[in-house]
């Protein structure tokens, strides 16, 4: 019945209190009391089971400022406070009538260790269940439903009036109510939205596109040599036995083809080997965005622009707590007449301020792609580290003359969960895309700051 | 990315100042401070640095940072009249070698272990596992010049390091493991090539493993060098880098002329690279006016020269290929630290992508419907792709030489994977209702076409097809007043009689249904569960 809701079921342990016999010092003062003429205290004792026993009950009842004692040859015991031991003597009536002790005022309460220890009183505990209806389960049982009460609103009740004059049935409001999940988007989710909100207040547009690519946009228009270690099938998925038939050594192709080869009319020295079409045709999924952005400048030449993608990125990776084979990055590009490595710098810093990273360091390191390149550090109060947080550079002549682009380009590519792994307090990147129910549904919406 | 541990003493003994300073300025010279011990730092180089690879190379170039020691490293080379003839049937095998000699040594322990570790990093970064370039570092007191660099057959045999025994080219390829881990690296021919002296005891036998007869020790005092390729300038690039690092431990350089069928070639070569400094460009990469006198103290302090019109830079730079190299070496200089940042403020306005604004609304409204959305991989494996729906092994797009099966083969769908989350969460409370927003990929004429879907499935004990198709109406008119009509359809997720195929506009916008119960039991979910996936493309193009 308790699982159809009719009924409640509550444990509970319910403590009751005896009195084993009334207080020596309440007895003390009663004799006092009554008394009509003044008592010695040799008379006082007489009646009293033990010296000890009048000795502490006299003491206490002197001591409360009940009684006191007066004479110069011959001491009496007065009443000094007649209604002293009232608090006392009520909590004994109290108790000895079987009342609760939950009726007792603080006063009262406060008076019953001191007995429990000196065994005036007893406590003795027993384990209750109560078992009462619910609202449905009154409603059930009372077809006999008292004339002053309506069981609960109905769209009838309400269009005859009937409620009118009446109370409703009370029910139990204390009762626990069931759980309810709301409906969420994905904190990856919410967290690529905070980033494209904060590209677009720079000024930034959003470009999308394909996952599989030819190694040629991925690598090779990147002036990725094509024996270089991060093309190895170890790093890079490559689709097995696919590969872009259409692309052949003309045009833009060719150009990055020679300048691969000779450094063509970059004013490089190129890489010099002999560049192979086939490696280039190879599709793979994509290693990183930068070959998104590196085609919307292939394919509009304006002199200004901002571009940005944030979309996932693959890597042959095996999976442990740093590392995923799929993850996202947020790739942008900066073009314009007089960019220059500084501008990155300031923009890097206001980027990363704006996502919550105010100490950024900016150091030296190396890319391919980009000359000079810089590695992007910032110090995360929650780990107390700095942490590696995005690659970044001015891209070579080596990109952007074959790709016919004659203005600087500033690139950078920043993963996302590792800052997402410090706005959760999690430490493991598989936990974010672990599907966990629990986790989708308990995170706190309202971060704690 | 290649690793070197570093002892501070050492470090700041070599570069002549304290540990603090000498460890401060690691990162502005590109190097990554992987871990600080008591006594040493670990530190990550860029392969494409590979004179960084001991702390021979890393205290030369902080030298210079620290204006200590600045401009082009001088290294005198002798003439050493010590000759490598070279088999003209080694063209097709691994026709280059380019060596030198390093004499009057005296290594410590520490300084052969930089000098291996350097020998190790410069063979899987340059040298491409040994496919490309491989190093030999011989005692030259153990053997006797003139050497030849020779083509033998399989049953040739000599002893190799670590061993006492002669042993066979065929049975150190077959039964050692440098045989089996690097015997792929040899180019076919018939023949192999091995380094012997003129009494035919043999040095090498590359890219496999040295001779035993020429170990190196703290006892070596005069050292030969080989450098064997597939690549004649790689060769040359990693020769110049080990030959350097040896000057720097102390080494005087001995020249040694290589007789090829036809010419001679004198190694190592050591001739600094000539770049065109063009002062403008350097200006402009860096956003400074600085003066010609301010680059060519900066480029002296990375240890480049300018003379003229022309930067110099050492052999063993071999990164450095365009004029606008010298910006960042004119920047590492000049300390990158005291560059001040700009930001550039934009003069137009952001642009959202209109496409993934949309995915964003599908998103809320999903949330909005109570749902809960997931982010499963794209990569997968066949078992729940295919195998949980009794799917046959379709034409899978699979990625070459996964590192695990769980992610092997691309999506074609997304309810699969949906499923497998729902699997781990059976612990979970119920009603469980999911969505998912996917690309998903499939063949087309011999290439990949990749779609965007809506996956979404509702878990419960009440779950049915009207509860799933509702979701979907709601979607569809709510997200831009789209009505969609149902006719009976078939699909592979879904039990005969409880899915629908869902048209809009004339298109296909997807499948709607009950999952069917071998699915569900495959899963292990103990539940009814319906769902539907759409293709949010076509979705959008009726949404304009």
């Amino acid at each position: 019945m308790a699982s159809k809701n009719l009924i409640s079921v509550l444990d509970s342990v319910q403590s009751r209190i005896e009195v084993v016999r009334s207080p020596p010092e309440l007895e003390l003062f009663r004799r006092v009391s009554a008394s009509t003429t003044p008592l010695s205290v040799e008379k006082l004792r007489e009646g009293f089971g033990s010296p000890q026993e009048f000795s502490a009950a006299f003491g206490r009842a002197r001591g409360a400022g009940w009684i006191k004692v007066a004479g110069e040859t011959i001491s009496v015991v007065l009443v000094a406070d007649p209604s002293g031991p009232q608090t006392m003597k009520t909590l004994i009536d109290h108790l000895s009538e079987g009342k609760p002790e939950s009726d007792l005022d603080d006063e009262q309460a406060s008076l019953i260790s001191d007995l429990v220890k000196r065994g005036v009183l007893k406590r003795e505990e027993s384990r209750n269940t109560t078992v009462s209806l619910t609202e449905a389960g009154r409603k059930a049982a009372s077809q006999t439903s008292n004339e002053d009460i309506v069981d609960r609103l109905t769209p009838e009740v309400l269009s005859s009036g009937s409620w009118r004059g009446k109370r409703l049935r009370p029910i139990d409001v204390e009762a626990k109510a069931p759980r309810f999940y709301p409906g969420r988007r994905h904190p990856v989710r919410d967290f690529i939205r905070e980033v494209r909100e904060t590209y677009i207040s720079m000024g930034f547009t959003e470009v999308q596109g394909d996952s599989v690519h030819p190694a040629f946009w991925n690598f090779d228009a990147l002036f990725v040599p094509q024996n270089h270690p991060s093309r190895e099938m170890q790093d890079t998925f490559y689709l097995d036995g696919l590969s872009d038939v259409e692309l052949k050594r003309v045009g833009t192709v060719a150009k990055v083809a020679s300048t691969h080869e000779n450094g063509w009319k970059t004013g490089s020295r190129g890489w010099g080997y002999q560049w192979n079409i086939e490696e280039a045709r190879r599709l793979v999924l994509r290693t990183h965005n930068t070959v998104l952005t590196v085609k919307a400048l292939a394919e509009e030449k304006e002199k200004e622009r901002r571009v940005f993608a944030v979309s996932k990125v693959y890597r042959n990776e095996n999976l442990d707590y740093k590392h995923l084979a799929e993850f996202y990055q947020m790739d942008g590009i900066m073009v314009g007449e007089g960019l220059n490595v500084r501008h990155l710098m300031g923009f890097l810093m206001e980027f990363y301020k704006k996502l919550g990273m105010s100490q950024v360091k900016l150091w030296p390191t190396f890319f391919p792609y980009t000359e000079p390149s810089l590695e992007v550090i910032g110090y995360s109060k929650a780990v107390d580290s700095w942490i590696e947080l995005s690659g970044s550079g001015v891209f070579r002549p080596e990109v952007t003359v074959p790709l016919g682009v004659k203005v600087p380009v500033l690139a950078w590519g920043p993963g996302i969960e590792r800052l997402m792994l410090i706005r959760y307090g999690l430490d493991d990147l598989r936990s974010i895309y672990g599907d966990d129910l629990s986790w989708l549904r308990g995170r706190r919406e309202v971060a704690r700051s | 990315m290649p690793v070197v541990r570093i002892y501070t003493s050492r470090l700041s003994r070599m570069v002549g100042t304290d540990r603090k300073r000498a460890i401060d300025r690691l990162p502005y010279i590109g190097l990554d401070i992987e871990s600080v011990e008591a006594d040493s730092v670990r530190v990550e180089y860029s392969p494409n640095r590979p004179d960084f690879g001991t702390d021979f190379g890393i205290a030369r170039a902080l030298r210079g940072l620290l204006g200590k020691e600045v401009g082009l490293p001088m290294f005198r080379v002798h003439q050493s009249g010590i000759t490598v003839k070279v088999d003209r049937r080694l063209s097709t095998v691994r026709p280059y070698i380019a060596c030198a000699v390093a004499t009057g040594l005296r290594l410590d322990d520490e300084d052969i272990r930089q000098i291996i570790s350097l020998q190790e990093d410069l063979h899987n970064g340059l040298g491409r596992r040994r496919k490309a370039v491989a190093i030999g570092l011989h005692d030259m007191d153990a053997v006797k010049a003139p050497f030849s660099y020779l083509a033998v057959d399989s049953s040739f045999s000599f002893v190799p390091l670590g061993e006492r025994h002669p042993r066979t080219i065929s049975s150190i390829l077959s039964d050692t493991v440098e045989g089996r881990t690097y015997g792929g690296a040899l180019g076919k021919g018939g023949v192999f090539p091995v380094i012997t002296d003129s009494k035919g005891t043999v040095l090498s036998f590359p890219p496999i493993i040295n001779g035993a007869a020429t170990m190196v020790t703290t006892k070596t005092k005069n050292m030969f060098i080989d450098v064997t390729s597939t690549n004649e300038k790689a060769g040359d690039d990693v020769l110049a880098v080990v030959a350097t690092t040896l000057a720097e431990a102390g080494g005087r350089l001995g020249r040694v002329d290589v007789k090829y069928p036809g010419r001679t070639k004198t190694t190592p070569d050591l001739v600094p690279s000539v770049v065109p400094l063009d002062q403008h460009l350097v200006q402009s990469v860096l956003g400074m006016d600085l003066s010609l006198g301010e680059i060519k103290k900066a480029l002296g302090r990375s240890r480049l020269s300018v003379k003229g019109k022309n930067a110099f830079a050492p052999r063993y730079r071999v990164d450095i290929m365009h004029p606008v190299d010298l910006a960042e070496e004119t920047a590492l200089g000049y300390w990158f630290d005291r560059i001040q940042p700009i930001y550039p403020a934009s003069k137009q306005p952001g642009a959202f992508s209109q496409y993934e604004e949309y995915l964003d609304s599908v998103a809320t409204l999903m949330a909005g419907m109570g749902m809960i959305e997931l982010m499963t991989f794209e990569l997968t494996d066949p078992e729940h792709l295919y195998a949980s729906f009794q799917r046959p092994d379709g034409p899978g797009i699979r990625v070459s030489d996964p590192k695990s099966l769980e992610h092997s083969v691309l999506r074609d769908a997304l309810l699969p994977t949906m499923m497998a989350a729902l699997r781990t969460n059976i612990k979970s409370d119920y009603p469980q209702r999911v969505f998912e927003i996917g690309r998903v990929y499939s063949r087309s004429k011999g290439s990949v076409s990749e779609t965007m879907k809506l996956g979404c499935l509702v878990a419960h004990s009440q779950a049915s097809f009207t509860e799933a198709k509702m979701f979907l109406d709601s979607l569809a008119v709510t997200l831009g007043g789209i009505e969609t009509s149902a006719t009976a359809g078939e699909h592979w997720a879904f039990s005969p009689g409880r899915s629908a195929r869902i048209d809009t506009g004339g298109s296909l916008l997807g499948y709607v249904g009950e999952i069917k119960p071998e699915a569900i039991e495959a899963s292990g979910l103990g539940v009814p569960v319906s769902g539907f996936e759409i293709d949010l493309s076509v979705l959008y193009e009726h949404l304009k």
